[in-house]
């Protein structure tokens, strides 16, 4: 019984033995941010495909490993295999952290550790050896300093940050890496590149020390107020003298590390004067020189025009833009090309920028490109400074005007063609001036007026022409009218020769014919003194009357040839007078 | 004699604006194109204006590169000569100087065609040729009336028809350039450059800017804006003390 217990133990316990151990061991579970922890993977099989944790997502950081240790013996006949992977590990922060799995593959099998939970604690005093500390303490004896040249300045003002590392003369550094680029939010930056680190001399804290510049910064800031440079830290291995000498009696440097940061700086931007700040103001901030330079200003047609804008001198070229020259609409203008001739040393960027327009002219004439006006910010006398460049003048000698731009059919023969082109006409030299303030004349009373009298006048004129028809047509009355107007004629006649006998008599006789005539509608081819009577009787005439007319009449015959005083030609006349005038009642 | 004095005085007037014009030649001649102006604004200042006034104008001011008066005076001298070649000329040339180059939409149809008609004589032209055809028409009528032949009557009576016809286009062209005349309100930007807004308030949005020697119509006013509308049919509004009208 005894002896079967025993086999089954043997037995057991070689299965035991058989069975492949994968396990993870720290050497602590607990430790100090500035110490060191030994992470061991050890099997009892050989295995394939080890995958260690991610060391660095736990927080951690490898220092050592991974270093690999085989070792297989034999005891009392039996096997033993052990293969371990080590790493050394120091933590990168604090608190618990774990180490994850770690895998691998035996026999086609994949086996994994289970994870190890360390507690990180502050850093804790290390013992050393009294003879390795060093003489002097790192701390003391390394400072890196960001020179910021001003701490108010206005927007867009250049500044510079230096950032140097002092160093005491005890002390030795072997090499430095950057843990973090300082970033320049709101600022236009541009790092100076130092091409090889020279170690200078000069004071600091009222000592002497070394210093290195390590980088140069220019920046413009991009806004007012408080502005924040993020700082710079380093990691520095120095080599600090330790309390040990050599042989000979020199010191020996013992090796250290050292982390330095310069603080963060935090700049008060100023804005820049709201007084007497143009409309026009682009940004640009500096001391500045502006010119508008054409390349020809006489051109002939099809030929172009470089118009350059150039701004030359200090300040912030590459932030602000050039003002646009203003044309007619007859020159046509193309878009610039830009071109920036700028250097940055650590006084801040100078050179010049140019824009180059090219212009064509599309018509004959002469054009004016208008004065130009670029504003800037000076800063050394802290005002806003105009310069405005001259018009200039373009003289376009020919080229279509406008109107006539068709084009040539290809396929015609060239021809010479003799085109007028149109020009700019000279002054009228005669004018009708008239008054600026004049009434209309259309819907004027006058308009009315003008414009309806013809229409006005087409009545009238019908009437006229009917009385004249009528007039016309009676023949009988205008015998009488005629006699009437002679008698009348002639009676006037008579008038005027009254100082003159015959021309008288004459003119009388004729003037009492006529009368008859009108009245008695008898010619003269029937004038007899009887029938004269007879007719004024039976007409009604007054017998008186009657007879003195024929005596007149007779009178008129007689006196011709008879001698006659001028009284007596006067009687005969109003004795005439009175009876044409008393006849001229009496017959109807 | 209170007459004759008037008489006078009427006389020397014109004949003092008349050796202004000259006066203002002469310096034009000389390339004294400041003291031409002078001279030619006093002539407008006394109450008294011609085409060819507004025109020399606007070249002294075309040749000293003012482009906002000398478009506004070859605008005010087409208004009076609306056919002149000179001056339609040379106002081309003063666009072509101006900054701005607006496109002409170009008017359609049947206003359009009207308008082509009556835009050639100013509309008190138009009232004197109706006032002479109507005087036409009346001789015409007479030589219906009183001729006797038969051919000549009838020639006279188809004359008179005819221009009856003419008399009633010339009078309805008259009135129609007028209304056109009095609700075409045109002017010419003076600013150099000028921000048009899309409402009538210091504080909207801008629409487009403008530049000096652009034409625009004004089309209605508030307070000191005065909505406009470009010959490309764009509209907003802009502050009056930037442009000049021309009516």
């Amino acid at each position: 019984m005894k002896r079967i217990i025993i086999i089954l133990f043997l037995i057991l316990s070689n299965s035991l033995l058989a069975q492949v151990q994968f396990e993870a061991k720290v050497s602590k579970n607990s430790l100090g941010l500035n110490e060191r922890v030994r992470i061991e993977f050890t099997m009892n099989a050989d295995g394939d495909n080890f995958i260690p944790p991610n060391f660095e997502a736990s927080g951690f950081r490898v220092v050592g490993g991974p270093s690999q240790s085989v070792s297989q013996s034999w005891i009392n006949g039996r096997s033993s295999f052990n293969k371990a992977y080590s790493y050394v590990l120091i933590p990168s922060q604090k608190g618990n952290l774990t180490i994850r799995q770690a895998s691998i593959e035996i026999n086609g099998q994949v086996y994994k550790t289970s994870p190890i939970k360390i507690n990180v604690t502050n850093a804790v005093e290390m013992p050393r050896d009294p003879n390795d500390t060093p003489a002097i303490n790192a701390d003391d004896n390394i400072y890196l300093v960001a020179d910021v040249s001003k701490a108010n300045p206005y927007v867009n003002e250049p500044i510079t940050v230096i950032y140097k590392i002092y160093f005491s003369y005890n002390i030795g550094i072997t090499n430095w890496r950057e843990l973090s680029k300082p970033k320049y939010n709101d600022f236009w930056s541009q790092n100076i590149d130092i091409k090889q680190l020279v170690a200078e001399e000069g004071m600091f804290k009222g000592e002497k020390y070394r210093f290195v510049v390590l980088r140069k910064t220019v920046l413009y800031p991009q806004k007012s107020g408080k502005l924040e440079i993020e700082p710079l830290s380093l990691d520095i291995d120095v080599q600090v003298p330790s309390n040990r000498r050599n042989i000979w009696g020199q010191v020996l440097m013992t090796e250290d590390s050292k982390r330095v940061s310069a603080g963060s700086k935090t700049i008060n931007v100023r804005a820049l004067p709201e007084a007497g700040k143009p409309d026009d103001f682009s940004g640009a901030v500096g001391k500045f020189d502006f010119k508008v330079t054409p390349s020809k200003t006489t051109l002939k047609n099809g030929e172009s025009l470089d118009l350059d804008v150039s701004i030359m001198g200090k300040g912030n070229l590459k932030l602000f833009n050039l003002p646009k020259p203003i044309v007619p609409s007859a020159l046509e203008m193309y878009d610039p090309i830009h071109d920036e001739n700028v250097s940055t040393p650590l006084s801040g960027m100078t050179g010049r920028i140019t824009d180059k327009y090219t212009i064509i002219p599309q018509y004959k004439g002469s054009y004016q490109i208008k004065p130009m006006r670029f504003t800037y910010f000076d800063l050394g006398s802290s005002s806003y400074k105009t310069i405005t460049s001259k018009e200039i003048l373009v003289n376009v000698l020919d080229g279509p005007n406008g109107a006539n731009s068709g084009k040539l059919n290809p396929n015609q023969p060239v021809k010479a063609k003799l085109e007028v082109s149109k020009t700019f006409a000279y002054n009228k030299q005669k004018t009708m001036l008239s008054a600026i303030e004049k009434d209309d004349f259309l819907g004027s009373n006058l308009f009315y007026t003008l414009l309806s009298l013809p229409f006005l006048a087409i009545p009238f004129f019908m009437i006229l022409k009917k009385r004249k028809e009528a007039v016309d047509g009676d023949v009988q009355g205008n015998k009488i009218k005629l006699s009437n107007k002679l008698a009348k004629k002639y009676l006037s006649e008579a008038k005027q020769h009254i100082g003159n006998k015959e021309p008288f008599y004459i003119a009388l006789e004729k003037a009492m014919h006529n009368f008859l005539k009108a009245k008695l509608h008898i010619e003269t081819s029937e004038m007899s003194k009887e029938k004269i009577t007879e007719i004024l009787l039976t007409r009604k005439g007054n017998l008186e009357t009657v007879t003195n007319f024929i005596a007149v009449t007779e009178n008129c015959e007689f006196a011709r040839y008879a001698p006659a005083s001028e009284a007596a030609i006067q009687q005969d006349y109003d004795k005439a007078v009175v009876i044409i005038s008393e006849l001229e009642k009496q017959i109807k | 004699m209170k007459k004759i004095l008037y008489i006078f005085i009427l006389i020397s007037q014109i004949s003092w604006a008349q050796t202004a014009f000259e006066k203002g030649n002469q310096f034009y001649q000389k390339e004294n194109y400041q003291a031409a102006i002078t001279s030619y604004e006093g002539i407008l200042n006394s109450g008294k204006q011609s085409a060819d006034l507004y025109f020399n104008l606007g070249n002294s001011y075309y040749k000293l590169h003012k482009v906002g008066p000398a478009i506004y005076n070859f605008e005010k001298a087409l208004l009076l000569n609306p056919t002149d070649k000179d001056i339609l000329t040379n106002l081309d040339f003063a666009r072509k100087m101006a900054i701005d180059d607006i496109k002409v939409i170009p008017k359609v149809g049947f206003h359009k065609l009207i308008q082509d008609v009556t835009s050639n004589y100013h509309y008190d032209t138009w009232a004197w040729i109706t006032v002479v055809l109507a005087f036409l028409f009346l001789l015409f009528f007479m030589g219906y009336y009183f001729l006797k032949a038969t051919l000549l009557k009838r020639i006279f009576f188809i004359g008179m028809f005819a221009v009856f016809i003419g008399m009633s286009l010339s009078i309805g062209s008259g009135i129609y350039e007028k209304n056109r005349y009095d609700n075409e309100k045109p002017a010419i930007v003076f600013s150099e450059a000028i921000t048009v807004k899309s409402e009538p308030k210091t504080t909207s949005t801008d629409a487009f800017v403008l530049h000096e020697g652009t034409k625009v119509f004004v089309l209605e006013s508030i307070a000191n804006w005065k909505k406009i509308e470009l010959t490309d049919e764009t509209t907003g509004w802009i502050e009056s003390s930037a442009i000049k009208e021309l009516k």
